[in-house]
């Protein structure tokens, strides 16, 4: 009885609270990113620094959708393929349409969401989520500190890149990125993803031969625009590419949110066995 | 005596609990590991300044000393059971003794008990409280707006505000509290408020309330050494404020960045479901089954950093 009300917690908590962040901020587009003239860091590089947020619906589903219970209707994000459809093989379509489904179990172990779980949630999907993050820069790595489960990805930005690790050795929720600037753009390589994390509430899905190149540019003193493009030749018939604009956060730094911490207190469950080994697609 | 020892034995278990999730328990296990981390490391010179002129904290330190009772204990305590002896962290007051309340120490020595091992939340991968952080090697960074990021263990990451007057509206706490930071001299005030008294100080027990006042002190001796104390104001747990400091200064360390690693310290952890079946046996509660019924019956992995 008491699992029953906190499973039905830990749903809005987990899967709901995302629903707090929305604002008309999302129609916010700006153009190819090359009209803007970032202010540059002591070391030279284009200063993305701050405390970023999305908001928008992205963290729903990244294509265009219908309303579900709790979740607004909206456009999607894929800018390619110009459908605006992720170009999944047939056999993943299937497999999309399963994830979707099991995402309605408010049973954490039963739900097929791995953020659920608070289980991490992946690179690109841990950028629109709805928790801000902080970027801050140094001469050699890019940091990216996110509110979610103080989770943080370094980004090593020096000429000399240290070599990526083997797949056998390391395989990341988030991957392992590696950073350099291009013009005005920071562009963050992301490999050896352990093919179990989501890039939306709405079952959309790769395999652990991801790989996710993103790219930051600052259009505007504070507008971040996000472009993320998914290579997956076990999953999608080309590569995809999403892009949104991320708003500045100025009230306030980057506060906390302990997922695991969340479940414990509602008394639910917070470790479970699973497969390390990659899935198969 | 008979307590003394289960506090001893329940410490051990915990010890190799963390071993298990792979924590990095010692900063960088071991005096032998501090020594080499140390290696190459340029002699201490003056204080490296920033443009400003106030003092340049950029680097890694670490002021464990590679033991690693000081996250288990505060206070002066023999050796056993795996864990060695050592004087106290405790500067103020000059007995060593942290001054609580009678209450107070009646709660903190509840929590050393065996069967409440689980509240502490390191068990549960929950993050480090910022004493226990002191015994771990930490990177420091200044950013340009004079912000200075402190990286820590698991992926713990403090952003000291130095532009900010007043703390955070009472509604927010947090783990590790809102710090704001200010300069004195060459030395680096942290004023920590908004706390959520969720997390422990160490592993034996040791805590503070909510509206509990942290100020840490980071005073630059040279350039391979900082100064480390903190300062516990909370009326409502103590019978006066109370200063520790590490177990010894923080000394520098080769900048050595590990750019892949991931916390996922929570994931099919055994050491944990443990942890909580001896809690809830203890406490009258319903376990949690030992694996779930349904569903693919995945490997219970040893979790940890990766």
């Amino acid at each position: 009885m008491q699992t029953g009300l906190a499973r039905l917690l830990i749903l809005a908590v987990v899967v709901g609270a995302a629903a707090l962040s929305l604002s008309p901020n999302m129609t916010a587009q700006a153009p190819g990113g090359q009209a803007y003239t970032p202010p540059r860091t002591p070391t030279g590089q284009p200063d993305l620094q701050g405390v970023w947020r999305a908001w928008n619906l992205a963290k729903y589903d990244l294509e265009a959708h219908g309303a579900r219970p709790g979740v607004p209707a909206g456009l999607g994000f894929v800018v390619d393929p110009a459908d605006g459809k992720i170009p999944y093989q047939p056999a993943a379509l299937k497999r999309r349409a399963e994830n979707s489904a099991g995402t309605k179990d408010p049973d954490p172990w039963k739900n097929s969401d791995p953020l659920v779980k608070c289980y991490l949630p992946g690179v690109p999907r841990i950028t629109y989520m709805g928790w801000p993050f902080q970027i801050i820069q140094a001469a050699d790595v890019v940091t990216f500190n996110y509110e979610w489960s103080h989770k943080k990805r370094q980004v090593p930005v020096t000429a000399k890149v240290p070599p990526l690790p083997s797949p056998e050795d390391v395989l990341n929720w988030n991957g392992v990125p590696r950073g350099r600037f291009e013009g005005n753009t920071l562009v963050v390589d992301n490999t050896n993803f352990n093919g179990y994390a989501w890039f939306d509430m709405a079952g959309n899905f790769s395999s652990a031969a991801l790989k996710v190149t993103e790219r930051y540019t600052l259009v505007g003193p504070d507008t971040l625009q996000y472009e993320a493009t998914m290579t997956d030749p076990k999953v999608f018939t080309r590569p995809w590419t999403i892009r949104m604009q991320l708003q500045r956060q100025k009230d306030v730094g980057i506060l906390d949110y302990e997922c695991t911490a969340m479940l414990d207190e509602l008394g639910i469950h917070h470790t479970w066995p699973r497969e390390f080994e990659p899935p198969e697609p | 005596m008979r307590t003394r020892g289960r506090f001893l034995l329940s410490m051990t278990a915990l010890l190799f609990v963390a071993a298990a999730l792979a924590m990095p328990v010692s900063g960088q296990g071991g005096a032998a590991a501090i020594a080499a981390a140390r290696k190459g490391v340029p002699p201490a010179g003056p204080i490296p300044r920033r443009a400003d002129g106030k003092p340049d904290l950029t680097g890694r330190w670490n002021g464990s000393g590679g033991v690693l009772h000081n996250t288990v204990i505060l206070e002066e305590h023999p050796g056993g059971f795996g864990i060695q002896a050592g004087g106290t962290l405790i500067i103020d007051p000059k007995d060593g003794i942290i001054p609580y309340q009678p209450w107070a120490l009646a709660e903190r020595n509840r929590r050393r008990e065996d069967a409440n091992g689980y509240e502490d939340q390191v068990g549960h991968c929950e993050i480090y409280e910022i004493a226990r952080l002191a015994s771990f090697a930490f990177d420091i960074a200044h950013v340009s707006n004079g912000d200075v990021i402190i990286h820590h263990t698991q992926h713990i990451t403090r952003v000291i505000d130095m532009n900010r007057k007043q703390h955070l509206p009472d509604g927010i706490r947090l783990w590790n509290g809102d710090p704001i930071g200010r300069w004195e001299g060459d030395t680096l005030v942290v004023d920590t408020t908004n706390l959520n008294a969720k997390g422990r100080m160490a592993l034996g027990g040791d805590f503070y309330s909510a509206d509990a006042r942290l100020l840490e002190r980071f005073t630059m001796k040279n350039s391979n050494t900082i100064d480390w104390t903190l300062t516990v104001t909370d009326p409502k747990v103590f019978t006066r404020p109370w200063t520790m400091t590490s177990h010894e200064p923080m000394t520098r360390e080769r900048n050595v960045q590990n750019f892949d690693g991931e916390d996922t310290c929570h994931e099919g952890n055994v050491d944990l479901v443990h942890l909580k079946n001896v809690y809830d046996q203890t406490h009258g509660k319903v376990p949690w089954p030992p694996v779930y019924p349904e569903g693919p019956q995945g490997r219970w992995g040893a979790g940890g950093t990766r």
